[in-house]
C-alpha cells in the first residue's frame, strides 16, 4: 500500500507537546469526542510513521485569550459584547494516550508499542469513515486480523470499516467478557456466537481455518430467538440443509424442557440431562463449598462405589462408622440440589455423550440455563468443562489409542467414557482404530470456547482455592486447546489465577469505579488513563485488550440483526454454475 | 531596605508623603475642579447611545488599528546598543450583516497592500558623540515611507498656521520660521533635542515612527478604513524655542492626520494609561448623573474652543495636546476612564459645528457610537478590538525576547564576535 497523507483522513491539527506516552494536539474545533483515534503522521530522521492516538480528554482554547473564564463572564455580564474574529481562533486542546505506531516495512505494515514520538508540529489527521478505512486496515492488520468477529474499529461514537477480531488460536487462552447491565452482553454474545458459525463455515471450505466449538450458557434464552428480530435460529434457518448438518450437525440447543420450546427451535433442540454417575466429586467441589470432613467421605464412597457415589449418598441413612456424626447429613443437604433437579438424574439418557461429540465436531450449542437454578447451571458448566478437559488431557498424555483409552478409564466415570470410547476413538485417532494407531495433537483439534456465566460465583478466590475444575482450566487449557470465556458484571471479585491467565478482554460499559479501576489493573496491555473514557462508554462500546496484541482496540460491536441482515446471503450453499457445453459444429 | 520598608517608620514617611499631595495639590484640583464642575456636567459630559447587540448598519466600514513595541536592549556590544521594533496593523470589517463582528480582513489581503505583518525591523547606535542622531535620522528614513523632508514638515506648519503657511516659499517667507528652513531640509536636523537623545527617547522616537509608517501605509493603501485607531496619544512635542515639533515623528503625526483628512479616515489616538487629572472625579460625576451602567464621554476642550480650557489642567502642559481634541469616554463600568485624542483639524472640519452645540453633540455622539460598538470585544470590553488586537499581535513578550537574544547569540558566535557582548551583569554584582 503506497501512502498518501492527504488520503489517509481529515487534516485535524498538530502535535503540540507530550512524551512517548501522553500527547497534547492543537485542533480544529470540531465535533470531537472522547475516545476517538486520530492518526500522527510522521517523518522523523526519514521514517515514516503513523502514529495512533486516543483522544481522552477535551479542553476549548481559543487564540489570544489568556483567560477563558473572564471572557465568558464579560460575555455573560455584557450582553453585547462579541468576540472579533473568533471562529478562526476558535482550538480544541486534545490530551490523550498514544496508542502506538505503524511502520511499514517490505511491504508490510507492523505496529509498534509506543516507543518513539512524532516529529514536531506532526500533522494529526482524523479518520474518515468511507476513506481511511482501507489505510487503518492495512496499518492495523497486526492489531485486528484473526477470525471471530466482534465489531468493528471504533474512532469516537463513529465506527470504521475496519473489522476486529480475535484469533482463534488465542481463545484457549481465556476471554474475558466484563460489563454491567445493559452494557451490551448479550448481543455480544450473540456477535460471538454468530461469528464462530461463521469461522466454522470457512473451516468447511479452508482446512486452514481452525474450527471452533463453544458450549455457550444462554441465561436468559435469548440467543436462538434474538433479543429483537434476529436470533441465532435464523441463522439456522438461512443455512440449507447440507450447510446446516455439516456446521450445526442435528442440534444446537439445549433445554431443561424441550416441551416449553418453541417449534421451529425445538427441530434443533436437546432436553438437558446429566447423569449423577457422570458427576465427579470435584465437579461440586468446584461450585459450592465443602468441609474438609465432608470431601474425605464424599471421596471414601466414590472410593468405594465408583461412579455411583451420589446415589449411595443420597439413599444412606445414618453416619458410616468413622465418619463425624452431621457429616452425612450436611453433604445430603448439599446434594439435595441433585434429587430434585429435573435435569441431573438418576438414571435415563444422558446428553453429555452429544456434547462431547458436538465439541469434538467443531459445533456451537446454545444452552438455555434460563429455568435452571444458579447452581443447576454452574455444575452443567463444570461437567461439561471437566468432561471434555480430561477427555483431552487423557489424549494429550497418550501416544496412542491405546494409551488414550487407558488414561481417560482413569479419569472418567466408567459408563460415559463406555458409551463415547468408539467416537472418542474416531476423533482422535490420527489415522487407523487399532490400540497403536497415533493421536491427534489437542491443538490439532476444534478449539472449545466454554462459557461461564455469571463468573464471580464459581471462580471467586473461595472456590479457586480448592480443587476446582476451573482452577485447572485457567492454568492448563491451552494445552488442550480449551478455553474459558467468562462473563462477569464484575471484574474485582474474580480470582487473580483465571485473571492473571486470562489474555483477550472484552471491556464493555462498568458499573463503578471499582470495577473501572479493576479492568484497567487487569488488561493485558497497560490502558491507564482510560478512565474517563470508560465512564462515557456506551451500549455495545468496548475497548479491547489483548497480550499478543500491541494496541487496546476500541470496538464498535454491532448489532446482531444487523450483522445478520448482512451476512444473511452467505448462509447459501453457493451452487457453482455448471459450466456451459461448448458446441462445435 | 527590607527591615527599613516593614518598619513604622517608613509608613509615615509615605502618610506624611500622600498627606502633602492632599494638602496641596489636591485642594488647589478640588479648587479648580469646582470651578469646573457645572460646566463639565451640563456641557461636555454626555451618554453614549450605544447600536442595539444585534444592530445591521446600513454600511459596513473598515476599522485599522497600529500598535508598535519594542525593546531599547537587544543586546550591548561595547557601547553599542542593539534595538528591536515592531509594529502590527490589524483590519477588521464591522460585518454587521453576517453577525460576525468585527472579523478581521484575510491576512494575506492586508500584507498584499502593507507588506509582512506584524513588522519586525532593528536599529544601533554607538557611544559616539553624534551619532545616536546621526544613525536615528537614518532609521527614521528607512522605516517613514515618505521620504521627501520638506513633504514631511510641511502638514504641520499647515495645520499649526491654520494655512497660512502652505508651502515651502511660505515658510522661508515666514519671519518665525524662515530662519529655520535650513534646519528643515533633513531628518537629522529635525531631531532638535539631540542633546537629550538617551537611549529611552532614541527608542521611543523609532517605536512612535514605526508606528505612523504602518499607519501611513493604511492610509495609502486601497483597504479603505474609516477609523484609524492608534495606540497613544495625538501629542506633539514642541521645540520651546522653535515652535515646531522637536522631533521627526511630530511632524510626520501631522503628515499622516493630513493624509487621513484627505482620505476621509478618522483618526483616533486611544490611551488607557493617561494623566488627565481628576478623570476619577468626572467618571464619578458620570456615574451620579447617568447611572452605574452608563456609557459616556467627556470633551476636554482646549482655551481656543467655545467656552475655554478648563481649569483642571490649565497649568499642565500637552493637555489639551497641540493640533489635538482630546475626549475622556468610558464604555464599561469595570474600566477607568481612557482619553481618546482626534486630529484638531479634522474635528474643527467634521464634528464642530460652529455656534451649534446641539450639532456638535449630536456629531459627537454619532462618532462616540461607532467607537463604542468597535469596543465591545468580551477581551477588551470598552476598549477598541483592532487596538487589542494589534497590540497582542505586536508585542514583544519576555519569552519572544529570550528567544530573539539566544538567536543574536548564535549569530555573533557564527560571526566569532561573542566576546564583544556586553552581558548583563549578574544580579548579586548589581549593587
Amino acid at each position: 500500500m503506497t501512502l498518501n497523507k492527504d488520503e489517509l483522513g481529515e487534516h485535524y491539527g498538530k502535535v503540540g507537546v507530550g512524551n512517548q506516552n501522553m500527547l497534547g494536539i492543537m485542533g480544529n474545533n470540531r465535533d470531537v469526542s472522547v475516545g476517538e483515534i486520530f492518526m500522527i503522521y510522521s517523518c522523523r530522521d526519514g521514517h515514516e510513521r503513523i502514529f495512533f492516538f486516543r483522544v481522552l480528554g477535551l479542553q476549548n482554547y481559543i487564540r489570544q485569550v489568556d483567560d477563558l473564564s473572564r471572557i465568558a463572564g464579560t460575555m455573560m455580564v455584557e450582553s453585547d459584547a462579541y468576540l472579533s474574529g473568533i471562529e478562526r481562533n476558535m482550538l480544541l486542546s486534545v490530551d490523550g494516550k498514544m496508542l502506538g505506531y505503524a511502520e511499514e516495512r517490505e511491504g508490510e505494515w507492523k505496529f509498534h508499542s509506543p516507543r518513539r514520538l512524532p516529529d514536531h508540529l506532526a500533522d494529526v489527521i482524523r479518520p474518515v469513515r468511507g476513506q481511511s478505512d482501507p489505510y487503518v486496515r492495512e496499518m492495523l492488520k497486526s492489531q485486528t486480523d484473526g477470525e471471530v468477529y466482534i465489531g468493528d474499529l471504533q474512532i469516537g461514537e463513529e465506527s470504521l470499516d475496519v473489522p476486529v477480531t480475535i484469533p482463534a488460536k488465542f481463545l484457549p487462552m481465556h476471554v474475558g467478557i466484563f460489563g454491567s447491565t445493559g452494557s451490551g452482553k448479550s448481543n455480544l454474545m450473540m456477535v460471538l456466537v454468530k461469528a464462530m458459525i461463521d469461522t466454522n463455515m470457512k473451516a468447511q471450505k479452508d482446512p486452514d481455518v481452525p474450527k471452533i466449538s463453544a458450549f455457550c450458557i444462554d441465561p436468559h434464552d435469548e440467543f436462538a430467538l434474538g433479543v429483537d428480530k434476529y436470533g441465532i435460529q435464523d441463522i439456522v434457518e438461512a443455512m440449507d440443509a447440507g450447510t446446516r448438518k455439516t456446521v450445526l450437525g442435528d442440534f444446537y440447543y439445549l433445554t431443561t424442557h424441550l416441551a416449553a420450546t418453541q417449534r421451529e427451535v425445538r427441530r434443533y433442540g436437546k432436553e438437558i440431562r446429566i447423569l449423577w454417575n457422570e458427576i465427579t466429586p470435584r465437579d461440586l467441589f468446584s461450585i459450592m463449598d465443602f468441609t474438609s470432613q465432608m470431601a474425605s467421605f464424599i471421596e471414601a464412597v466414590r472410593g468405594q462405589h465408583g461412579e455411583n457415589w451420589i446415589s449411595e449418598i443420597v439413599n444412606m441413612s445414618e453416619d458410616p462408622d468413622g465418619t463425624p456424626a452431621g457429616t452425612l447429613r450436611g453433604v445430603q443437604r448439599r446434594l439435595r440440589f441433585l434429587t430434585r433437579s429435573p435435569i441431573f438424574v438418576e438414571s435415563g439418557t444422558s446428553v453429555l455423550d452429544d456434547i462431547f461429540e458436538a465439541m469434538e465436531t467443531g459445533r456451537i450449542l446454545v444452552v438455555n440455563t434460563s429455568l435452571m437454578s444458579n447452581r443447576e447451571q454452574f455444575l452443567l458448566t463444570t461437567i461439561a468443562t471437566r468432561t471434555l478437559s480430561d477427555l483431552r488431557r487423557a489424549l494429550k498424555s497418550s501416544g496412542n489409542l491405546g494409551d488414550f483409552e487407558r488414561q481417560a478409564k482413569l479419569r472418567l466415570p466408567p459408563s460415559f467414557f463406555s458409551r463415547v470410547r468408539a467416537k472418542a476413538r474416531t476423533f482422535y485417532s490420527k489415522s487407523g482404530n487399532d490400540d497403536q494407531s497415533p493421536v491427534k495433537d489437542p491443538r490439532n483439534l476444534p478449539v472449545i470456547q466454554i462459557t461461564v456465566e455469571e463468573a464471580p460465583s464459581i471462580l471467586n478466590p473461595d472456590l479457586m482455592r480448592g480443587e476446582s475444575v476451573f482452577k485447572d482450566i485457567s492454568r492448563q487449557g491451552r494445552k488442550f486447546n480449551i478455553g474459558l470465556l467468562v462473563v462477569s458484571q464484575q471484574v474485582s471479585v474474580l480470582d487473580n489465577v483465571i485473571l492473571s491467565q486470562m489474555n483477550t478482554e472484552i471491556n464493555l460499559r462498568l458499573g463503578n469505579e471499582r470495577e473501572i479501576r479493576a479492568c484497567i489493573e487487569n488488561a493485558s496491555v497497560n490502558i491507564t488513563g482510560f478512565e474517563n473514557e470508560f465512564r462515557v462508554m456506551s451500549r455495545g462500546e468496548a475497548i479491547v485488550t489483548a497480550s499478543y496484541r500491541e494496541l487496546p482496540l476500541p470496538v464498535k460491536i454491532p448489532l446482531y440483526d444487523k450483522v445478520f441482515e448482512r451476512d444473511k446471503a452467505s448462509y447459501k450453499a453457493t451452487r457453482t454454475k455448471k459450466k456451459q457445453e461448448k458446441h462445435v459444429i | 531596605m527590607l527591615e527599613k520598608i516593614l518598619t513604622k517608620g517608613f509608613r509615615r514617611i509615605l502618610e506624611a508623603t500622600f498627606n502633602d499631595i492632599k494638602n496641596q495639590q489636591d485642594r488647589r484640583d478640588e479648587e479648580e475642579f469646582a470651578k469646573d464642575e457645572i460646566r463639565i456636567k451640563e456641557e461636555l459630559l454626555d451618554t453614549v447611545d450605544p447600536y442595539s447587540s444585534d444592530v445591521v448598519l446600513d454600511e459596513d466600514f473598515v476599522v485599522a488599528a497600529v500598535d508598535g513595541s519594542g525593546n531599547s536592549n537587544l543586546v550591548t556590544l561595547d557601547d553599542i546598543r542593539v534595538h528591536l521594533l515592531s509594529s502590527s496593523t490589524i483590519l477588521l470589517n464591522t460585518n454587521s450583516t453576517n453577525g460576525q463582528y468585527f472579523e478581521p480582513l484575510e491576512r494575506e489581503k492586508i500584507e498584499a497592500e502593507l507588506g509582512e505583518q506584524p513588522y519586525l525591523d532593528s536599529h544601533w547606535h554607538s557611544g559616539v558623540r553624534g551619532d545616536a542622531q546621526e544613525k536615528l535620522a537614518q532609521s527614521l528614513e528607512n522605516i517613514y515611507p515618505l521620504k521627501d523632508v520638506a513633504e514631511i514638515v510641511m502638514p504641520f506648519f499647515r495645520d499649526f498656521t491654520n494655512g497660512s503657511i502652505n508651502s515651502t516659499s511660505d515658510l522661508g517667507k515666514s519671519i518665525e520660521y524662515g530662519k529655520y528652513v535650513k534646519d528643515l531640509k533633513e531628518v537629522k536636523k529635525l531631531i532638535s533635542r539631540q542633546q537629550l537623545l538617551t537611549n529611552p527617547i532614541v527608542h521611543d522616537e523609532l517605536r512612535t515612527v514605526t508606528e505612523l509608517a504602518a499607519a501611513r501605509k493604511v492610509l495609502e493603501s486601497n483597504l479603505n478604513p474609516k477609523y484609524l485607531l492608534i495606540d497613544g496619544a495625538l501629542s506633539v512635542f514642541l521645540h520651546f524655542i522653535r515652535k515646531y515639533p522637536s522631533m521627526p515623528s511630530g511632524f510626520m503625526l501631522r503628515d499622516v492626520c493630513t493624509i487621513a483628512r484627505k482620505k476621509g479616515v478618522t483618526v483616533a489616538a486611544v490611551s488607557k494609561n493617561h494623566t488627565i487629572p481628576f478623570a476619577h472625579r468626572i467618571a464619578k460625576m458620570a456615574r451620579d448623573n447617568f447611572g452605574d451602567h452608563s456609557k459616556w464621554f467627556c470633551q476636554l476642550p482646549s482655551a481656543e474652543d467655545p467656552g475655554g480650557g478648563l481649569h483642571i489642567y490649565e497649568d499642565r502642559t500637552y493637555i489639551p495636546p497641540t493640533l489635538a481634541v482630546p475626549y475622556l469616554f468610558s464604555f464599561s463600568r469595570d474600566n477607568r476612564p481612557s482619553r481618546v485624542d482626534f486630529d484638531r483639524i479634522w474635528w474643527k472640519d467634521k464634528i464642530l459645528v460652529h455656534g451649534d452645540s446641539q450639532a456638535t453633540r449630536e456629531n459627537e455622539k454619532a462618532l462616540f457610537r461607532d467607537l463604542e460598538f468597535m469596543s465591545r470585544d468580551a477581551r477588551w470590553y470598552g476598549y477598541p478590538v483592532a487596538l487589542g488586537l494589534a497590540h497582542i499581535t505586536c508585542k514583544l513578550s519576555y519569552e519572544d525576547m529570550r528567544l530573539a537574544k539566544e538567536i543574536v547569540d548564535d549569530i555573533l558566535r557564527a560571526m566569532n564576535q561573542e566576546g564583544r557582548k556586553a552581558s548583563a551583569l549578574r544580579e548579586d554584582y548589581n549593587l
